[in-house]
């Protein structure tokens, strides 16, 4: 693995398993005597609240604290959330959104609003970022039950974005295997179908 | 042997703790802080005694108990605990101790998990207590260690302080391998002149013993080293830092680099704790250099002490921090704050490139209201107080419900909005009292959970009876401090305290604080919840509605099933009323009927009694 700098900033709702992704990367710097940072903060929510995790790699010793425009790479694990992430993101850096939307209560009885993807890609534009979506709907199967998200979601991530400047996947892989060994088969199918999935600006 | 391991700032102080040899560690849960506890309940090490105490200031005591005999305690809190465990604090910071006795609270700038922004050195300045503040994984590890042998060295408790950025940051901790404590306490003296407060003499000879420790403790870090100074240009430009705002230094000096500011010429002074202040070094960075940043978060504890030591030195320089308005006394820093600090240090602007830019993205965001799980028994019982208060004809806000620490205050929120207030630990009866006492013309309702109970809620529960007070206080026992990750509390299942340990039962307690109105309710049960309620209000004195369910999500670990829940959709209007009322996350809409999210729903099934259609089905068992 690379050891440049590079600072993560993971959004989400709870229950989607947002830390899970920050958990996987960190394992795998810790594996490689790589210095790495996670700071995930969950808020008061057990489930569907906002979740977010910073993720700082290959500075020693570093505050865990991305500053506002600072973060090369944003993961965002649902749509609106994403809105929440973009102030953090560095001018050039990579926006990646999950097509996900978990709607709030409000939002389901149609009195609150909920931003188009539309929106999202206008203020990733405008904070200098490169956006790269992948569908939700096309989450694969394997024997008959749909997979992880999150897992598959990892495998998009490794071929799309600067994340395989500083990891290889057979390094993220391995750490899959290592954090499940029991469900390794479907997690390695989960991560190499994310590997060839479509993801769209 | 030392081993290299992937843990979190709270593991890092537990493993500190360990390898210093403690032989008793208390707490009481609270974010950030739990993980130190939580995980040292878990570990296999009976010479050591861990346990969730009742409240921050019973875990206060029992810990100093130990270190009075010479045995090594830790004792863990969030923020707001040291101003429950302060009385006796204090107290113990006169007797002084004969073991190392730490102290470890973890403080919230920036406020992740909602409770006062309040900065605990202000407690260390206060009682003249040294106050450790790791700024890594490792240090916390390495200070906690070291407190241990600083508060032997003076004879008095020692803080270790960290923030939630620091407490709840995962990184590589070198760990020292576990001192096993001694089986045996040493005796102890008996000394009144010590151990107790009698007499306005040993007072003051206690005070005195106090201040200097303090003094020894200055001296003491000043010779271990672990403050960092370095000298840079002479006349220039100086920063210091104190605890996580060290991490930020070579971020910032990376950033100021490109533009003609030279990290090099600068003196940086990273400091590992404000309280005792590092005097001979602050004064050394005042003698060489004309400007000083000052960087620390929340209040100006050590640019105060600056002031002071130039005024005492006679020497003028000028001071970039909160007295200038430069840095903000709310909030966490990150490496921007620093950057702006040199920036205003060496009469520069502060570049196009590194100014926030902040488009505004986070207003179109879709509003996410924190609320109660699906499940969630607290969720029934609120909506059985707003049902009861209809029923009785008053308006919804004629009726003030207090509200409480913990998961129980999320009655608060939407589509509830219960709940008026929320203050501290055990703060909703007594409150319910004042109102009372103010004149309220309508009834007054409190709301507590059952570990807030326990903790500090008995006592104004105990008030209201004694003084007669018609209220009514509703106790939400879900059997678990819930709200900071499941800890046990008195009240939790026998099968899940430790060997040897009670269940004490909330209904026996009142019982035999002589409250007759006592309503032992279901809150799945809406009908006789909301009953309950009603004749409650209507009783004279103290009534008590004890509203019992198991955590939705203890439950579902546990095992615990309920029968399934369904929607007929023959049946279903689309009225969405079981949305409404309920807020429950496991209620969804699909092309307009609402349907059940069965991984979320655990068929708690107070959905199917909103339901005027009788569309919700509960399956058969």
């Amino acid at each position: 693995m690379n050891t440049n700098f590079f600072d993560i900033y993971i959004v989400g709702v709870g229950g989607q398993g947002v830390l899970t992704i920050a958990d996987i990367f960190t394992h795998t710097a810790f594996e490689h005597d790589v210095p790495v940072n996670y700071f995930p903060t969950k808020g008061m929510a057990q489930r569907g609240g906002f979740v977010k995790a910073q993720l700082r790699i290959g500075r020693e010793g570093t505050g865990p604290d991305i500053p506002e425009g600072g973060a090369d790479l944003i993961i965002s694990m649902e749509i609106s959330e994403t809105l929440k992430a973009l102030k953090y993101l560095k001018p050039g850096g990579e926006a990646f959104v999950y097509e996900n939307r978990w709607e709030p209560t409000d939002v389901m009885l149609g009195t609150a609003p909920y931003p188009a993807l539309a929106a999202v890609a206008e203020e990733t534009a405008k904070a200098g970022g490169v956006l790269h979506v992948l569908r939700a709907s096309s989450l694969p199967e394997y024997q008959g039950k749909p997979v992880r998200d999150n897992i598959y979601i990892l495998g998009a991530l490794m071929r799309h974005t600067a994340l395989k400047k500083i990891f290889t996947e057979e390094e993220i892989a391995k750490s899959i295997r290592e954090k499940w060994p029991k469900g390794a088969e479907t997690n390695l199918y989960a991560f190499a179908e994310g590997l060839k999935a479509n993801v769209r600006a | 042997m030392i081993s290299r391991k992937l843990i979190s700032g709270n593991e890092a102080i537990a493993y500190g703790a360990l390898a210093a040899g403690v032989k008793v560690v208390t707490g009481y849960p609270g974010t950030p802080s739990t993980e130190t506890v939580a995980m040292l309940l878990k570990e296999d090490i009976p010479e050591t005694k861990v346990e969730w105490s009742v409240n921050e200031k019973v875990a206060f005591e029992v810990a100093a108990g130990a270190a009075l005999l010479g045995q090594r305690a830790l004792c863990t809190m969030k923020m707001s605990g040291l101003n429950v465990a302060y009385d006796s604090l204090i107290g113990i910071a006169y007797s002084g101790c004969k073991g190392g006795l730490v102290i470890y609270v973890a403080d919230d700038p920036g406020v992740s998990a909602g409770m006062c922004e309040q900065d605990t050195r202000g407690f260390a300045a206060m009682s003249d207590m040294p106050m450790l503040e790791p700024a890594t994984v490792q240090e916390c590890h390495d200070l906690t260690k070291y407190a241990f042998t600083l508060s032997e060295t003076i004879g008095s408790p020692v803080f270790v302080r960290s923030v939630t950025s620091v407490a709840q940051s995962h990184g590589a901790c070198e760990i020292a391998p576990r001192v096993i404590p001694p089986e045996t306490a040493v005796p102890m003296e008996r000394d009144i002149t010590k151990y107790t407060k009698a007499g306005s003499v040993i007072c003051i000879n206690q005070h005195k013993r106090l201040i200097a420790s303090l003094a020894q403790a200055q001296n003491q870090l000043e010779a271990d080293g672990f403050d960092k100074l370095s000298l840079g240009k002479e006349g220039g430009v100086g920063i210091l830092t104190v605890g996580v705002v060290n991490s930020y230094l070579p971020e910032a000096f990376h950033a100021v680099q490109p533009y003609g500011i030279v990290p090099e010429e600068i003196t940086t002074l990273k400091l590992v704790h404000t309280i005792p202040f590092a005097e001979e070094k602050i004064k050394a960075c005042i003698r060489h250099c004309s400007v000083l940043v000052v960087a620390e978060e929340l209040e100006p504890h050590l640019e105060n002490k600056v002031i002071q030591l130039c005024y005492q030195l006679g020497k003028s320089v000028k001071i970039i921090g909160k007295n200038d308005h430069t840095f903000s006394r709310s909030g966490y820093y990150e490496a921007s704050q620093l950057i702006k600090g040199l920036f205003a240090a060496f009469a520069m602007e502060l570049p196009e490139a590194l100014q926030k830019k902040n488009n505004g993205a986070e207003k179109h965001c879709a509003a996410r209201p924190i609320s109660v799980c699906a499940g969630c028994p607290h969720r029934g019982t609120y909506m059985a107080i707003n049902q009861a208060i209809a029923n009785l004809h008053y308006k919804k806000d004629e009726v003030i419900v207090t509200g409480d620490i913990g998961c129980t205050i999320l009655g608060m929120s939407a589509p509830f909005n219960t709940l008026w207030t929320e203050v501290a630990m055990g703060a909703s009866t007594p409150l319910a009292q004042g109102f009372y006492y103010a004149g309220v013309q309508t009834p007054v309702i409190s709301t507590i959970g059952d570990s807030t109970f326990f903790h500090a809620g008995i006592t104004g529960i105990i008030n209201a009876i004694q003084h007669g007070i018609p209220l009514t206080a509703i106790i939400m026992d879900n059997e678990w401090t819930a709200m900071t990750g499941m800890q046990v509390n008195p009240g939790t299942d026998i099968r899940c305290q430790k060997e040897g340990w009670k269940q004490l039962d909330i209904e026996k307690i009142v019982e035999s604080l002589g409250v007759t109105a006592l309503y032992v309710v279901d809150p799945y049960d809406l009908r006789t919840t909301t009953e309950a309620i009603e004749k409650s209000i209507q009783q004279d004195g103290v009534s008590v509605v004890l509203a019992r369910r198991q955590c939705a999500i203890q439950a579902a670990r546990r095992k615990i099933t309920y029968p399934k829940v369904s929607v007929n959709s023959e049946k279903c209007t689309s009225c969405k009323v079981c949305i409404r009322k309920t807020g429950c996350p496991a209620l969804e809409l699909a092309n307009g009927k609402v349907v059940i999210n069965a991984t979320q729903c655990n068929g708690c099934g107070i959905c199917s009694q909103v339901c005027k259609f009788g569309a919700i089905e509960t399956a058969s068992v």
